[in-house]
């Protein structure tokens, strides 16, 4: 070991050091910076946020946005609880609303804003997601989706199909489409969270035979096992799988494997929520116009409509220094300008939830097929998760069993319950 | 025939290890070549084109230049870290095996419990906030240098018993301080340790992921395996710039260890022999 050696090794330490130390963060030059921590979970939600912070900076030269961003899924909710038990949330952050916003206990860590007047702008079914304890405490962001099928109209006009209106036009066009020697019924089990619209999209028909499920559920009294209309859901999924409409590697196959598949023509129909358009739009721009979208079919053609899914939603944290530069973030986003800056951005996604707010006269065709729903009185319901602050968490497991006929729709159901008062006695709900 | 049969086992692993080892570095390679729709098949095939530089140009773009900020700050936090980590470790290695006292029961057993009790997350956040040091890059410099110095201090503590304590004494009556022994006589003997404890830590700092997310939020902060989840979502997962990001921050690694392998094998070996 010479002295020459050893000297460099000091020198190294040293500089490490140094760098170590003098990393420490530099202070901004504008008046006020506002953090904005929003998640990954499709690649919309980055753009979106992006072009309303620019433009928000655009008219107000004082406040700068600083965009931060966080995975979705599990992980993405134990950043966000970890953030709010620490006190350190960003300024203003984007989370689910309805059930999910239950469990971070809104009362106690975000800043209500009942009083606010861009509130007046957001419309009534939604507040009714992020309220809780009487008080509002979020304006939507990006637009509503539906939970339904999407379907491929050119298969459709090749066999001369309509779309269906009940569940047994709807097994009539799968038995036609499966002579034809096409996949009927898509499924991608590989992404177990693709295996739940039976379930959830079927929520609209049970809403509409029973309007009191969703208080019921919530208060103990109503079971997906014993309730007539209920179990439906889990039936349908069996019945798809027993009819042998499934694409063959239903297992294996993931989420971009069945998009491929709806676009090019491979198979007919993959239940799903239509923000998949963008995937379509995003991977097969050439096919787009191929892809169409029905909601999810009940017994009564009458009563056909659409369980909606409402989108995320902006919060402010009570720990917030920059309480009211956050809330005029808010409220340009509650604005029609907000609308107009998200529409230019990513297009047309679906309807917005700010009253006022108009859509373009070319959209994609999903959204087109998506819109007369919302337009129509009564022709959509919030799925169940926004209505109740119960979902049991291992439903995508056990629709993945009953769609792949390990576990009959019966033993579905009831083990689904068994899951949902799980997760209502550790939300400590009353009556459980 | 005869080499074959003597030598089966070996050559069997070395297919295996290549087996093992290439095949998913080869797969990387395949679909950061790809462009967006064929990479989302997840096939081993070959691509329809190359598309490396424009993947390569879009990652490197993303979120305004985010991977270069990310290559800092990983590369200080890995090189700070580990620094101290080796200084640290085996600083109380040394001591803890040359000098029994009454300390040495609780440090031991200080030791220990930092290997078997597991971290919690927002207890660590809570004193990083007293302190001053939550969100910067040196409080979780700290951090990786807390949770590996218990398996550091083993690791040196073992191996120092393994130095002649006779070393030790001539250096003494010679004159010199113990800082002088430490960095001058047992330090430089500790080589094939060190390297080890390098290697292993660098390897972990770099590719950790869990701790830069929960201890350092913010975007100027981000480390290289944060980066991952620019591509990666729930929803939507551009495959063929994920992979190209895979490959940007495998590289670095791959050749500070080309570089140093020689060095790394030589410090082993005159370990070895001089025990």
């Amino acid at each position: 070991m010479t002295s020459k050696f050893k000297g460099s090794r000091l020198a190294g330490l040293a500089a490490g050091l140094l760098l170590s130390a003098s990393f420490v963060g530099t202070a901004m030059a504008q008046d006020v910076t506002l953090s904005f921590l929003v998640d990954n979970t499709d690649a919309s939600t980055v753009t979106v946020a992006q072009a309303l912070a620019d433009a928000f900076m655009a008219k107000n030269a004082d406040i700068a946005i600083e965009l931060e961003t966080r995975p979705g899924g599990g992980e993405g909710d134990n950043i966000v609880k970890t953030r709010l038990a620490t006190g350190e949330m960003a300024d203003v952050f984007l989370y689910n609303a309805g059930s999910l916003f239950q469990a971070i206990n809104p009362q106690q860590n975000l800043m209500p804003l009942t009083a606010e007047p861009f509130e007046a702008n957001v419309i009534d079914t939604f507040q009714k997601t992020v309220t809780a304890g009487g008080d509002v405490f979020g304006v939507p962001f990006a637009t509503a989706m539906g939970g339904g099928v999407m379907y491929n109209k050119k298969i459709y006009a090749d066999l001369g199909l309509s779309v269906p209106k009940t569940w047994d036009e709807f097994m009539a066009n799968n038995e036609k489409i499966k002579a034809a020697g096409k996949v009927a019924v898509i499924q991608s089990f590989a992404d177990t969270w693709t295996s739940q619209l039976f379930v959830l999209g079927d929520f609209y028909n049970v809403i509409t035979a029973e309007p009191d499920f969703a208080d019921k559920y919530t208060n103990n009294q109503a079971k997906y096992a014993t309730d007539a209309a209920a179990i439906k859901g889990f039936e349908r999924q069996e019945a798809v799988f027993k009819g042998g409409y499934l694409n063959e590697d239903f297992a294996a196959a993931k989420f971009d494997d069945a998009i491929r598949m709806l676009a090019t023509g491979e198979g007919a129909h993959y239940p799903m929520l239509s923000f998949a358009a963008g995937s379509v739009v995003s991977n097969y721009p050439e096919n787009q116009a191929d892809v169409g979208f029905f909601a999810l079919p009940g017994d009564d053609a009458a009563k056909n409509g659409l369980t909606a899914w409402m989108p995320s939603s902006l919060y402010i944290p009570k720990t917030t220094e920059h309480a009211d530069q956050a809330k005029a973030f808010l409220a340009f986003v509650a604005s029609t300008e907000g609308c107009d800056v998200q529409t230019k951005a990513v297009g047309v996604t679906g309807p917005y939830l700010i009253k006022d707010c108009t859509l373009p006269a070319d959209v994609p065709a999903v959204v087109a097929d998506l819109l007369p729903y919302f337009q129509r009185d009564g022709g959509t319901a919030p799925a169940l998760e926004f209505l109740s602050p119960i979902k049991g968490p291992a439903l995508e497991q056990i629709t993945v069993e009953v769609g792949s006929g390990i576990r009959s729709a019966a033993d579905g159901a009831a083990l689904y319950d068994e899951d949902v008062k799980k997760q209502a006695q550790q939300l400590g709900i009353a009556g459980w | 025939m005869n080499y074959l049969r003597r030598n089966w086992i070996g050559i069997l692993a070395i297919l295996v290890s290549t087996i093992v080892f290439l095949v998913p570095f080869a797969f990387i390679v395949l679909t950061a070549l790809k462009d967006k729709r064929q990479s989302s098949l997840r096939e081993f095939s070959l691509p329809n084109g190359f598309h490396l530089w424009d993947n390569l140009v879009e990652v490197i773009q993303t979120r305004n230049y985010m991977v270069l900020t990310a290559f800092v700050n990983s590369a200080i936090l890995t090189v700070a870290s580990v620094t101290l980590l080796v200084i640290f470790a085996a600083m109380v290695g040394f001591v803890l095996q040359r000098k029994p006292s009454a300390w040495t029961g609780l440090v031991n057993f200080l030791v220990l419990a930092g290997l078997i009790i597991p971290p919690a997350v927002v207890p660590t956040i809570w004193v990083l906030q007293g302190l001053g040091l939550f969100k910067t890059l040196h409080g979780l410099i700290f951090i990786e240098v807390a949770y590996g110095l218990s398996f550091c201090v083993l690791l040196f503590k073992a191996f120092v018993a393994t130095i002649p304590r006779e070393l030790d004494e001539a250096t003494i009556i010679d004159g010199a301080s113990p800082l002088r022994l430490f960095f001058e006589i047992v330090l430089p003997l500790l080589r094939p340790v060190v390297i080890t404890v390098i290697l292993v830590q660098s390897v972990a700092i770099f590719n950790d992921f869990t701790n830069p997310l929960y201890y350092l939020p913010g975007t100027k902060n981000v480390t290289v395996q944060l980066t991952l989840y620019n591509f990666q979502s729930q929803y939507n997962t551009s495959y063929n710039l994920l992979f190209t990001n895979i490959l940007l921050i495998t590289i670095p690694p791959l050749i500070v260890f080309l570089f140093f392998n020689r060095q790394i094998v030589a410090g082993m070996t005159a370990g070895a022999v001089k025990g």
